[in-house]
């Protein structure tokens, strides 16, 4: 915690004292019968944040011309605003943050978009230059913005936004000394935060920004930290809108590389619901040791012998036992070999995702299964 | 090429934590004023505005010097102040789209391009025209060929800067940032063309 943050909470709770005062009677009704009158309407965003917007003014002289504040400094009333903007939109938090379907859609969207791209996205596609390649700087600028739903109060929201920033920023003014490397401002800062937000994948950052711009005191969301905002709501666009012309990669690679996220995305999702209904078939009666398949209808026809027990099969069995097995041989081996000859970055994820599913290493299991199910082959025709 | 000499040496970056910054300080004597850059990617944006930043040797003018905003005040003979808040903005041709987030409610455009490259001077008018179309109608406008310095290379003749500027009532001017020229005088030239609150 930095200085500014602890002095921020103390004067959160030197405000909360103040309110106890007796003297502050007038200002606590106000407070909460404008916190209350919120439960009478349903949440409109827009006239929401105008409704908010108008209170802090209303609050802010209503605290200048009052007894417990004469004499304040400047500082002292920014003080007791940061506060009250703090414990209104914490009551508030509920009813104002999220609630619009519409950002939520975009939140989604964004999601998605940035889950695929994840998959495959590297520096150079933003042309980003080597020197600002530093992993470590870009983890704790990742951390920075993944905190933004840790926090209630538009202030701390849009803190999280800065920290990150300023951790490019730094890397970028780093740089600038170190190397004979020419400034280039914009030019380097936007892709960073472009790749950190990807990187990232901070939670509900349509919401979020949303909830920003619509409830931290306007006379605080100018300067520096607008800009700063205003690049990560730029960051957002571009993301959303992200497609085969953005990047500094092959248009058909582009198209590729997304068909294979989607493949990726798809698998992970079919795996999780074959699991899902591995976890409600331990209740029912059929379970097949072992095995992650479950043994539907369907499933039935497509792999007969599923079920068979050996004492049951007859040597007409045999042939078609030899011809199925011939065809998940082929299938199987195909698959990996198409899995392996994935570059890394695609591969692991799928390994990865194969792993937490755990179906283990197919790659590595390949030849021991092979073994395996020859032999038996060779005993059944026996 | 570009900064030399200007390259940062001790960063005395305050991000985020202005709590003085006072918002909305706009008396008719201290302007705060919304300044953005707009440019092909290279042609020298944010060396202008190092330099102009550096330049300003007032012990008491409190800037702010990051990689992408900066800030400076300067001070004007009629003890009038104006505090820039510059605003850059990604040249690179993927981002064009973004543009009108950051020029938004600006006071000022100032639209680079590099005297050794036509390409960037043909970017520069595509800025103006969007500038005309979308920004705010009083915004003021300046056109700037840098890399003044590079006058062997030149691919755009001082006289079609002129001509352009006078046919969309800008402001002209070619800079080097890295001899320093003209820039103190780009910058001081935009505070007096400056709108003034009105006040008796």
């Amino acid at each position: 915690m930095d200085a500014s943050t602890s002095s921020q909470s103390l004067s959160f709770f030197d405000f909360l004292d103040r309110m106890r005062n007796p003297a502050s009677i007038n200002l606590v009704r106000s407070i909460k019968s404008f916190i209350v009158s919120f439960s009478f309407y349903p949440p409109n965003p827009e006239s929401d944040g105008k409704r908010v917007q108008e209170f802090y003014l209303t609050m802010e002289t209503a605290i200048r011309e009052h007894p417990l504040w004469t004499g304040a400094t400047e500082e002292e009333i920014d003080c007791a605003m940061e506060a009250l903007e703090k414990y209104v939109m914490t009551k508030l938090f509920s009813r104002t943050f999220g609630v619009s379907h519409e950002d939520a859609k975009i939140d989604h969207e964004i999601l998605e978009k940035i889950c695929l791209v994840q998959t495959f996205l590297k520096p150079e596609h933003l042309d980003i230059p080597p020197i600002l390649r530093n992993e470590a700087s870009w983890l704790l600028a990742e951390k920075e913005l993944q905190k933004i739903n840790t926090f209630k109060a538009p202030r701390e929201k849009l803190s999280s936004i800065m920290n990150c920033c300023r951790v490019i920023n730094n890397l970028l003014l780093n740089a600038a000394m170190t190397e004979n490397h020419v400034p280039a401002g914009a030019d380097e800062f936007l892709p960073v935060l472009i790749y950190v937000t990807i990187k990232a994948n901070p939670p509900q950052l349509q919401s979020n920004l949303k909830f920003i711009q619509l409830y931290r005191r306007q006379a605080k969301l100018i300067s520096e930290p607008e800009y700063y905002f205003t690049n990560l709501v730029s960051a957002k666009s571009f993301i959303l809108d992200l497609n085969d012309k953005s990047l500094s990669m092959d248009e058909i690679k582009f198209e590729e590389n997304m068909k294979a996220a989607k493949l990726t995305t798809k698998v992970t999702s079919a795996a999780s619901q074959v699991t899902q209904t591995n976890l409600a078939n331990q209740h029912g009666e059929k379970k097949i040791p072992g095995g992650s398949i479950t043994a539907s209808p369907l499933q039935e026809s497509e792999y007969p012998y599923l079920e068979a027990k050996s004492e049951e099969m007859t040597l007409k069995d045999v042939d078609r036992l030899l011809i199925l097995y011939k065809d998940v041989v082929a299938k199987y081996t195909t698959l990996c070999k198409a899995i392996s000859n994935l570059p890394p970055s695609d591969k692991e994820p799928i390994l990865r995702c194969l792993e937490s599913q755990g179906v283990g290493s197919m790659l590595e299991l390949q030849p021991v299964i092979e073994n395996k199910e020859a032999s038996h082959a060779k005993e059944e025709r026996k | 090429m570009g900064c030399s000499a200007s390259l940062p040496e001790r960063s005395s970056n305050q991000l985020g934590r202005g709590n003085s910054e006072n918002g909305g300080g706009q008396d008719a004597k201290n302007l705060r004023v919304k300044l953005v850059l707009l440019g092909d990617s290279g042609v020298g944006k944010s060396c202008i505005v190092l330099r102009f930043v550096r330049g300003q040797f007032d012990p008491t003018s409190k800037v702010t010097v990051g990689a992408s905003f900066l800030s400076q005040t300067i001070a004007l003979q009629d003890s009038t102040t104006v505090k820039f808040e510059i605003w850059d903005t990604a040249g690179q041709e993927r981002y064009a789209s973004l543009a009108p987030l950051y020029y938004r409610g600006a006071a000022v455009a100032v639209v680079v391009y590099d005297i050794t490259s036509l390409e960037s001077f043909n970017k520069a008018q595509y800025w103006v025209k969007e500038l005309q179309k979308h920004g705010s109608s009083d915004i003021v406008l300046a056109l700037v060929g840098n890399k003044a310095d590079l006058h062997e290379q030149r691919e755009v003749p001082i006289q079609d800067g002129i001509e352009y500027a006078e046919k969309n009532g800008m402001f002209f001017i070619e800079t080097s940032a890295k001899t320093a020229d003209n820039i103190n005088e780009l910058f001081e030239e935009i505070a007096k063309r400056l709108p003034r609150p009105s006040t008796n």
